[in-house]
């Protein structure tokens, strides 16, 4: 602990991880993104509307069902959104203190792998088979490093005894099919770490592993943020590895957070019925011999923009206004940390007081987006 | 296994189908339903005539008892294996196979370089051009335009051309211009029953000993600028019938090609490395997409030896096709059966050489002998 240091905010072990209240810009902050997707039939609102920071060195996880959205916000992060996808006007991605979504793609392009770097979901096919993985992993290396030659060939071999792969040197000329599952993640995370980023998305980076080696990449993911200082959004969907890896956590359903915590508090307090549903489904968690709690059904397509919240259908405690009006985000624990999108919040209010105040929220967030332009 | 074993073991493999390729021809050619004897010397031919005939094609003996089968297969599968094809029964009385081949072999290597090329340099680079825009206006030109090729018969296309090329075709009102004395050099002759003399001028046979034309199959192209051009106008109908279904196929494998590999995972990765869309197209996605042309490509050379004897007949292109086809209706038994050794030993060369070339674009396909 800093203790002995003069007394000014920072020292305050307390504010740890709440640099923004010390009036330091987090390094990303996405504010009323909205991505769609334009199919012959309808409008997916497959992003709708999130907000959410990231600091420094910080792990923030984003956590949903398939079909939550949760890669798209990745994808819509790195500029990988194409036709017959959109990113809606109105949409702020900030990093850095650069307003990504004005970029061009020359400029996207730059931001992307020394700035902003992704490991996705399948190391099965995130490397090119085609070609030795020492030859992906210097490529990375001559683009945003400007190395090459021997010295970048020495680079990756530190690389890959970073990311703690055995015989690194004879490993280098060896083919992505020759890895094993867990050894080609290693490569993917030790390709992105040759970029040199700030910034890392991690798109269900365990997802396809077992539960051994899903263990050892969280590890290996924590020693190198604080190695590298790196700041990382963790997507999953498994709420045991959020649990393991994350300081913050986004819980998203159908394009929208319905709920953003310190992990500690999300796990001990969860306010949403649908954090709670997704709690309760973990085994383990509920007593022995009990059956093992589901939420029944399946997220539906978002491909309207939301008049309703759109877990009630779902939801085992909704009423009459839930069909009737979006829960807006709120304020459900002391500090702004924790927020919960439900109409059974704020607490202490009557059920009526509780639907005027969304209704107002939603209201006042419309008309936040017709000005900038992003109702289509 | 290491590559030359390998290779080795390939051309073990390869001699059974050689000699298997060979004994179906010589069983149709020899206990089919053709008799050279009669065919050359006509129909009032003298029964004395026609014996002598037979003897000296090695049918019967002198004493008129039949020269027994396997002797006659033994005879002609050794000068084949030793590359002795003998002389021409009738194409040619008397002139030695090999010098016949020579002699047609530019016109139909021309033609066969020209449909490669214009298969190659249009085909792939428009499928993945359409790849590339996947679903937009030009790529559905492209596209559709893929399917036409393809879906056009190459005898149907052959005479279009001919007809709309030619000087009594679409060609003819070229006529009024002041073209030339006696031709009018717009259009495409047709007429050509030997190789024309600018297309055999390309090629000089070199004698790599002085005086001594050891290696008469070794053609080395000399080219001389207006006879090229010539030769190109000349060999072009034929060139675009010969590789437009090629072409065709190449536009539709490489636009899926492309499209598969450019929505791969590792194309995103590409992307998140910060890599430039040139870079990704050029590195990663071109030799992915090559995987599933390489057969395509490779299949062009079959389609040199069975398209070209069709073609060659329509544009009376005098080559290799052409010969074949005259030989097996004459019948010209030598140089037919000196034909098919050649075919399929250009087959068997191409499959080889197309595994080897998949081990060297795709370091997922090996040598190494895993089952």
């Amino acid at each position: 602990m800093a203790s002995q240091s003069p007394p000014d905010a920072d020292a305050d072990p307390s504010a740890d991880g709440d640099m923004a209240a010390n009036g330091e810009e987090p390094l990303l902050s996405v504010s009323n993104l909205q991505t769609v997707f334009y199919t012959d039939k309808e409008t997916i609102y497959a992003v709708d509307g999130i907000d959410f920071d990231v600091k420094r060195g910080e792990t923030v996880g984003i956590v949903g069902e398939s079909g939550s959205g949760k890669s798209v916000t990745a994808r819509s992060i790195m500029g990988l959104i194409e036709s017959p996808g959109k990113m809606l006007e109105g949409s702020s991605i900030r990093f850095d203190g650069q307003e990504l979504t004005e970029f061009s793609a020359e400029e996207y392009q730059a931001i992307r792998g020394s700035g902003i770097g992704m490991v996705s979901q399948d190391p099965q096919q995130s490397l090119n088979p085609v070609y030795t993985v020492g030859n992906q992993i210097m490529e990375a290396l001559e683009v945003n490093r400007g190395m090459s030659g021997e010295p970048a060939r020495q680079e990756a071999i530190d690389l890959l005894e970073a990311v703690a792969i055995p015989d690194a040197a004879r490993r280098l000329d060896e083919y992505p099919h020759e890895f094993s599952g867990g050894m080609r993640q290693r490569a993917v995370i030790a390709m992105m770490l040759a970029c040199d980023p700030e910034f890392l998305i991690c798109d269900e980076p365990t997802t396809a592993l077992d539960v051994t080696i899903q263990a050892q990449i969280l590890e290996l993911l924590r020693d190198l943020q604080a190695e590298h200082g790196l700041s990382i959004i963790f997507i999953t969907h498994d709420m045991g590895v959020i649990a393991e890896i994350a300081d913050r956590v986004n819980v998203m359903y159908a394009g929208e957070i319905v709920e953003q915590a310190p992990v500690e508090e999300l796990f001990a307090d969860p306010k949403h019925p649908y954090t709670r549903g997704l709690l309760e489904a973990i085994p383990g968690r509920t007593e022995q011999g009990e059956q093992l709690r589901t939420i029944e059904g399946d997220v539906p397509t978002p491909n309207a923009p939301a008049e309703h919240c759109r877990f009630a259908p779902r939801c085992p405690v909704a009423f009459d206004a839930c069909e009737r009006i979006p829960p807006q985000p709120v304020t459900v624990e002391d500090g702004d940390e924790h927020t919960a999108s439900c109409l059974l919040y704020p607490e202490g209010e009557t059920e009526a007081e509780r639907a005027e105040h969304h209704r107002a929220a939603a209201g006042e967030r419309r008309r936040g987006r017709a000005e900038s332009g992003g109702e289509p | 296994m290491n590559r030359s074993i390998y290779l080795l073991k390939r051309i073990a493999l390869a001699l059974p189908v050689i000699l298997f390729g060979l004994t179906v021809t010589f069983l149709i050619l020899y206990r089919g339903p053709l008799d050279p004897a009669n065919a050359i010397l006509g129909q009032d031919a003298a029964p004395s005539d026609v014996r002598r005939l037979r003897v000296a094609l090695g049918y019967i003996n002198p004493d008129g008892s039949p020269v027994p089968l396997w002797q006659q297969y033994y005879g002609v599968m050794s000068d084949l294996l030793l590359f002795d094809f003998g002389n021409s029964w009738a194409v040619q009385r008397n002139v030695s196979v090999a010098s016949i081949i020579v002699s047609r072999m530019p016109a139909t290597l021309w033609l066969g370089f020209w449909s490669v090329m214009v298969a190659l340099v249009v085909g792939i680079p428009t499928g993945f051009f359409a790849g590339l825009r996947a679903n937009s206006l030009s790529d559905y030109v492209a596209s559709g335009g893929g399917i036409v090729w393809r879906a056009m018969p190459n005898f149907w296309l052959a005479v279009i051309l001919a007809g709309s090329l030619t000087a009594g075709g679409l060609m003819s009102w070229y006529r009024h211009f002041p073209c030339g004395p006696n031709e009018n050099p717009c259009a495409w002759r047709t007429d050509v029953v030997t190789t024309p003399s600018e297309v055999s001028n390309l090629f000089s046979t070199i004698d790599l000993f002085t005086g001594v034309p050891v290696l008469e199959m070794l053609f080395i192209p000399v080219p001389n600028g207006f006879n090229l051009l010539i030769a190109f106008k000349w060999i072009l109908p034929a060139a675009l019938v010969l590789g437009s279904a090629s072409m065709g196929n190449e536009i539709r494998i490489g636009r899926t090609a492309v499209l598969e590999s450019i929505n791969s995972k590792y194309v995103e990765t590409a992307k998140a490395k910060g890599l430039s869309p040139r870079r990704i197209i050029v590195k990663h996605v071109g030799r992915n997409a090559a995987i599933p042309l390489l057969p395509v490509i490779m299949g062009e050379f079959y389609l040199l030896i069975g398209g070209s004897v069709l073609v060659e007949k329509v544009f009376s292109i005098n080559g290799l096709g052409n010969l074949f086809f005259r030989a097996i209706i004459v019948p010209d038994i030598p140089v037919v059966m000196a034909l098919v050794f050649i075919f399929v030993l250009i087959n068997v060369f191409v499959n080889i050489t197309q595994d080897l070339l998949y081990t060297v674009i795709d370091p997922r396909v090996t040598l190494e002998d895993t089952g």
